[in-house]
Parts: C-alpha cells; structure tokens; sequence
C-alpha cells in the first residue's frame, strides 16, 4: 500500500495538531520548599500546549507577597514531537514566619479546564546575628536599629535609624526589602534612606559600610513599648571562590547570595504628657517652636478683609499645629484659612507651617487685632511653653464714609486677585423637582418630530414643481382639463339618459365629442365636426372600428335634431359607445 | 343582551346631545367623574410629596447650618433617592458633601447639578474650589468652549430645533409663494447658518454626553487594578475626587484613565460615573 507525498504531510500535521491539543498542563512550582524570613523564593507557573493570554492573577495569602517579574518561553521539536511552553515568574517575599500553603489554581484557556496541586513554603524566622558573629567578619551584611532616646512622650515625633552594614568585600547590594517592622504602640511614617549620610566603620577585622535609614516614629500609646525586631532581606554579590587561571581576579564576576538580615529589639518608656501646668489653650502639640504673626491692612473701613498671616516654625509634630485660637475675634467676620507646610526635613518633623486667614472687622469699635497665643509642649525640657504675638492697632472706619467694599457687595465676587476662601452657602429653596430623564436628542418621538417640517417643505416642493411643469407645457394643461371635463360630463350624460332627455343629452354629447378631438388634435373645439374624422392624419391612424363609432356618435347627434325622441335603454348604449371610443382616443400619441 | 324601547332610545340620545350625564347603564358618569376624582387626588398627591419633600430640605438645610455636615448630606441623599432632583438640591448636598470631607461625592453632586443648571455661577465656583482641595489632582484643560456648556443638552436641542423648524418654514413659504423668495432671502440664510451652528454644537454637546463619561473618584486612595477583579495587580491609586476618564465598564466595575495615559479597573464602589457635559 502507498501514500502519496500529501497524504503523509496531511497526516503529520493532524498528529501534530492532535498532539498539541492534547498536551495541554499547567503546573505550579517553588524553588524551594523552606527559606528563613527575609529572603525571597520564586514561584513558576508553567503552561505547556497553550497560552494564556495574560499573567494569571495571584490568590491572596495573608502573609505573603507575590511580585510579577515577567515570563519566558521554551519550544522544542524532539522525535517528531513538538512542545511549546510559557512560565510565568513571580517573587515570592513572606512578611512573617510559619508554613504557608499555596493553593492550587484553576484557570480555564481556550475552553480547557487546567489546575494545579497546592504548594507548601515554610519560612523560618531570622534572628540577629550575636556580636561575636558579627566581629568574626563572617557576616557579608547586617542590620541594626538605633533609637536616640529609651524615653519620649505620647505624641512626640522621634527618627529612628536602620543601618545596614554591608562589607567592604560585597561587591553589589540590591532588592533590599523589609519583611517585618513591628512597631506596636507607634505611628511609623515611610522608611526612606538618609541621603549622603553613608559612612564607613572597622567592625572587627573588616571594614563595613554603613547605609542609614530612617524610620519616623510617633509614640500614640503610653508605657512599656518594643521596638523590632526589624527584619528583611537583599541580595548581595560576594566574589566568587577562586577557580584558577585568573591570578587578578579580572574574571571573577562574583557570586550571588541572598541574606536575611535582622535587628535586636529595642525597648522604649512612653510618657503621659504632665498634666501640671498644661495651658488651657494647649491643643496636644509637641516640639519645639517660635511664632510670628503680621497683619495688613491696618486702616480699613468695616467689612473691608484684612489678611493675617501666622506662622510657625520649628521641630516637633507641624503636623498637628492648629491656628492659634481666635476666641477673641467676635468682632470681625473671619473666613476659613488656607494653610501651607514647607518642610525643611524628608519626615515633616522639621519646618514651617503658614497660615493665612481672612478677616473683616464687622464694626467701626475694633481697634487691634487681639493677641494671638500658641502653646506647645516641650519633650527636652520637659516643660509647656506659651508664646504670645502682641495685640496689632487696627485703625477702623465706619462702613457710611465711603462705597461698601465689593466682598460685601457681591457674594459671588472674590477679592481682587484672590482666590474665595471657601464655598458658597447652601440654597435656601429647593426649586423646581424633576425626576431623571432621557435627553432631548435621545427621545424618538423628538426625533421624529424634526421630519415634520422636512415633510411640510417635501409636499410645498413637489406641488410647486407640479404648477411650474403644467406652465410650461399648454398641451398637457388641456389634455388635463379635457380629461376632466369628461369625467364631469359623463354621470351628466348617464343622468339625462336616465330621465330620456334626449336634446340635452346629444347636446352634451356632441360638446363633449368636440373638446376630446379638439384636444387630441391639438386645434379649436369649435372646429371639429364629422369630417376631421376622415381628414386629419392622426385619427387615420387609429383603428377602423373607432372611426366608425365616432362617425356613427356624430351622426346620432346631427340626427338627434329632427329624429324623434329616442328611449333610455339606447341613450345608455350611446353613453358606453362614448366612453369605450373616448377611452381609445386618450390613448392616442399625439 | 339588553335592549331599549324607543322612547328610553331617544332619552338617551337627547341627554349625550344635551352633554346630560348617563347613557346606558351610568357609567360613562362614573368614568368622567371618576376620572376628574382622579386627577385631582394625583395632583394634590403631588403637591403633598413636594411640600413633603420641601420640608426635608429645610430639615437638611438647618442640619448644616448648625454644623452636622454628614447628617445633612444624608439627609440630602434621601431626598435624592426619593427620585427627584433640582440643582439647588445637587447643590447643597455637594455642599454638605465637601464639609464632610467627601471631595468625589461633592464633585460628583456639583457636576449632575452643573447638567440641570450650567450658568449657576455659586455652583461653577463651589466644583472649582473643590476641584482645587483635590491633592495632586490635574484638570484635564477643556476644549469645550465655555459659552458652549452655558446650555444644557435639552436646551441646546430645543434651540436647534426652533432653528430647524423656522428655516424649514421659510424654505416652504418660498415654494408655496414664489414671489416671496427675495424678501425671505436673507433670513432663509440666517436661518440656514443657525441651523448649521447650532447643530454643530448640539452634536459635539451630544457626543460628549453619551460618549465621554467621567468616573469621579469617591474613596481615599482608591486602587485601581490590571483587571477587574479583587485579585488583579495594582496599578495606581487615586485620591478621593480625582477624575477620570471611563474607558470600559463590567460587572461592577469601571475600567479608567488617568490624565498621564494610565488605565485600570476601579470597582466601583470606589467611584461615581457620570455622563459627559
């Protein structure tokens, strides 16, 4: 038996086909089963025989971080065999200890049901190394947390520091990640590392370089308090072992390692503020802090905005500095201030805060601007501090002497160069209720309105075109008008049969014999008679019989003048001889 | 099957002549009279609903006139899912909104306020300064000319087609009296470039309704994902009030675009979408 050359390429491409089909897996890997807190696994998934058309979306595991790092992609042709894979690569980075389980995923491509098996990762804790460890010079990196103070107050902003010591022989360091940073009883702000503030230190036998971070922390909770331990991991480039033949090293493109890194906790007293001596105007601030304060216009008329402009400065929490207090201000409208931060430190811990507050005195009796007073506590000494902006002469006039400002004259009308200060007031009528509805222009029968006048102008211009066609043709106006008259004049013709009055019926007859071959000939009604018949060409062109029955009408109506009176039954025969005859001649061209 | 004896035939007859009340059997009466019972039980349900309405609105008015700005924007809101709206109510609610801290759902509310009411200058100056409270939120510049979203997209349809209808009108008074045609000359024209410019708007003020929907952003950092699902990757967070373009929409969620050309999928209960201008 023979196959031909296509038969046996049909058949190869169909076990190709067949076999592409049917390979369709997917499964799920680590490469690794246990690793210590702060390192980092990686997680496969591997699709063989089909393609998904995006990265499969991660399962959320408490505990667990999953980053996307990309895919890669392998084909092969081995015996006649072909097998396509894609693998989608995920980082794997735990944020505490303890065994995790991965579930298996089910996902469904191109109508195919895949899952996998569920994965166990167990993460071991991480402890900081002891201080022999570290002097031994074993340790490529380490960390360490460093705190200036063993007791703060509640609220009292304070940096922490995390140094990571990396020694000199660590050739790179990166994916630095912090797994866990317990800071129970604190508010922590961002970590971020402290910009050229890298240093160099002798521990032990090795020289390390110290990279510092920064951990802003607020004390929200009173007591005994623990800091860390703060844990996380890197990457670090080591030289690699010497292989031989390389007596610089000038090939030696080191080795890859990941180190967990892990600091000793720290223990803090957190303080109650004193409750002796707190000024009545204290509103939880804590740091330490000048004021400075101006105003301007000074000589104003009532209503017209003055602007006053604190500001404070300082170390401690801006975050929480309020405008001073304006119980004092009961004379003057006072709209809502604006407030601006310019921090000089990363944290906020450090700069000034300015606020600008618009107000109008109400009446021609205020002469100052009270004094403004702003108290802090001071976590150093451990003292309240009170400071004071002394009272601002204000020379004001009454509102009569001269045109209301235009902030009172106009609601909606902001100063001059100056944004509103806040919104504009709540209407006080609800105004006209309607329910949600479907625009205008998405309405049909809107829509269909609009063909109205469409169709109005359609029916004026086709009757226009009508009248200007008629003007212009005099032929067809008469064909019109003689058709016309013949359909008026034929229930006439059947009427006065009907009634046997013959003299009016031939009358009629004869008249309207005239008009249809006056008409047909194109020449005056008044002179047609029996003989056109015979002399005009037209009419020799139609059939013999129609000749005859018109010669025949007109000779009844020549007869109908002396012949006696004829009976009804006759008269209607004339009529449907009239009508037959008048039917033929209209179908004449002329 | 009922019959009648002529002189009970022409009774009738002579009462519908007269407009007297029963036919037959009394019912043509009961409907009418049933009828007017009716409409006037309606209106006055109306009336009362409205009064009732009314009343919650000065309720929700005092509530932030003494400071209770969560409680008035609710009370607000139920007014609102009562079904009815009217600017001034969209306008207090955003109001009470923005004091309550919301800053999307105070945009959200001033911009259905600013489709029932665009020349309402309070309001337009209310969405900037909120606009202006949104952090690090970037305007998208308009190249909607102003005087074209002083109408509303019913007003800018009722225009065009008095436009439409007028020119229409002159064009068939030419045909139906020729000899008018050089006296309607020139209004034919204006009418014709009314038409034609007032139609332009309408369409651009149409496609940027139905076409350029805005979700406003209405929860504190909201994430938006790669897909829309919970598991999806992050791919940036907006702040409450942000807004942005809607590109797609399905099953309770919005996919969107920032200014900067970023896209993801917001559920959207993080979000309000609200059809363009």
């Amino acid at each position: 038996m023979r196959f031909s050359l296509k038969t046996l390429a049909a058949l190869w491409l169909a076990a190709w086909f067949t076999g592409a089909a049917y390979a369709a897996s997917f499964t799920v890997s680590l490469d690794r089963d246990a690793m210590t807190l702060g390192e980092q696994a990686t997680l496969s998934l591997k699709f063989e025989g089909v393609q998904p058309p995006d990265a499969p979306g991660m399962p959320g595991i408490a505990g667990l971080q999953f980053q996307y790092i990309g895919p890669s992609s392998s084909f092969s042709f081995i015996n006649g065999q072909t097998t396509s894979s894609t693998t989608y690569n995920y980082i794997v980075t735990a944020q505490h200890d303890g065994e995790f389980t991965i579930p298996g995923m089910r996902t469904t491509i191109g109508g195919q049901q895949l899952s996998s098996q569920p994965l166990k990762l167990v993460v071991n804790k991480t402890s900081a190394p002891s201080a022999a460890e570290v002097n031994s010079g074993n340790e490529p990196a380490f960390m360490k947390f460093v705190f200036p103070k063993t007791k703060i107050y509640v609220g009292e902003p304070v940096v922490g520091r995390l140094e990571v010591y990396l020694r000199d022989d660590v050739q790179n360091f990166s994916s630095f990640q912090l797994s866990g940073s317990p800071t129970d009883g604190f508010n922590a702000g961002k970590t971020a590392e402290l910009q050229n503030q890298r240093r160099r230190v002798q521990v032990g036998n090795h020289v390390y370089t110290v990279i510092p971070l920064a951990v802003p922390l607020t004390a929200v909770r009173t007591g005994p308090l623990t800091l860390g331990p703060f844990t996380g991991g890197a990457v670090v480039v080591l030289p690699a072992p010497e292989q031989g033949g390389d007596p610089f090293g000038f090939f030696n493109r080191g080795e890859q390692k990941q180190v967990a890194l892990a600091t000793e906790s720290f223990n803090v007293e957190s303080l109650p503020l004193p409750v002796a001596n707190q000024p009545a105007n204290f509103t939880g601030v804590i740091g330490d802090f000048t004021l400075a304060a101006t105003a301007g216009p000074t000589n104003v008329i009532v209503g017209d905005p003055i602007t006053v402009r604190v500001q404070i400065s300082g170390r401690g929490a801006l975050d929480a500095v309020t405008l001073p207090s304006a119980d004092a201000w009961r004379n003057f409208k006072i709209y809502p201030p604006t407030t601006k931060l310019e921090a000089s430190d990363q944290f906020g811990f450090q700069g000034t805060k300015t606020f600008e507050q618009i107000i109008s005195p109400q009446n021609s009796d205020v002469h100052e601007l009270p004094a403004l007073t702003f108290a802090f506590f001071n976590p150093d000494d451990g003292q309240y501090h009170t400071l004071t902006q002394a009272a601002v002469p204000l020379t004001v006039q009454a509102a009569a002497a001269s045109p209301m400002p235009a902030v009172a004259a106009n609601k909606n009308a902001a100063p001059e160069n100056q944004p509103p200060q806040d919104i504009s007031p709540v209407k006080e009528t609800l105004g006209t209720l309607s329910p949600p509805k479907i625009p205008l222009v998405a309405q049909p029968l809107f829509l269909a309105a609009q063909s109205l006048p469409v169709l109005a102008f359609l029916a004026a211009f086709t009757w226009r075109r009508r009248l200007e066609h008629l003007a212009n043709n005099p032929r067809l106006r008469r064909r019109r008008a003689v058709a016309q008259l013949v359909r008026d004049g034929l229930p006439d013709l059947k009427k006065f049969a009907a009634e046997n009055r013959a003299d009016e019926f031939f009358a009629l007859l004869f008249r309207l014999l005239q008009e249809q071959l006056g008409e047909r000939l194109d020449c005056p009604a008044t002179a047609i008679t029996e003989n056109v018949i015979d002399e005009h060409a037209l009419l020799r062109g139609v059939p013999n019989a129609t000749r005859e029955t018109l010669r025949e009408l007109f000779q009844l109506c020549n007869q109908a003048r002396y012949a006696p009176v004829r009976g009804t039954g006759e008269l209607n025969l004339v009529v449907a001889k009239f009508e037959k005859t008048v039917a033929e001649l209209q179908e004449v061209k002329t | 099957m009922k019959t009648f004896s002529i002189g009970s035939r022409r009774r009738q007859e002579a009462q519908i002549k007269n407009c007297r009340w029963p036919m037959a059997d009394g019912r043509f009466k009961q409907r009418g009279f049933g009828g007017v019972i009716l409409f006037f039980t309606l209106l006055f349900a109306a009336n009362l609903f409205a009064a009732d309405l009314a009343a919650d609105f000065s309720s929700a008015n005092e509530l932030y006139a003494k400071g209770k700005f969560a409680d008035a924007a609710a009370a607000y809101g139920k007014i609102l899912q009562t079904g009815a709206s009217s600017p001034a109510l969209l306008f207090n609610a955003g109001n009470a909104e923005f004091k309550a801290g919301h800053l999307g759902r105070a945009i959200a509310a001033y911009r259905r306020a600013e489709l029932l009411a665009p020349r309402d200058l309070d309001l337009r100056q209310n969405l900037k300064f909120v606009r202006n409270q949104v952090p690090g939120a970037a305007q998208a510049e308009s190249h909607w000319p102003s005087w074209a979203g002083a109408l509303t997209l019913d007003e800018g349809a009722v225009l065009t087609a008095v436009a439409f209808w007028l020119t229409l009108a002159l064009f068939t008074a030419r045909q139906l009296r020729p000899a008018l045609g050089p006296k309607l000359k020139t209004a034919t024209r204006v009418g014709v470039a009314l038409t034609l410019g007032l139609g332009t708007v309408l369409g651009l003020q149409a496609a940027n309704h139905f076409a350029s929907a805005t979700a406003v952003v209405t929860a504190d950092n909201a994430t938006a994902r790669s897909g829309p699902f919970d598991d999806a990757q992050s791919v940036f967070t907006s702040r409450d009030g942000a807004e942005l373009s809607v590109l797609d929409r399905r099953d309770g969620w919005v996919q969107v675009a920032t200014s900067a050309g970023k896209s993801g999928w917001l559920p959207l209960n993080q979000a309000e979408v609200l059809p363009g201008a």
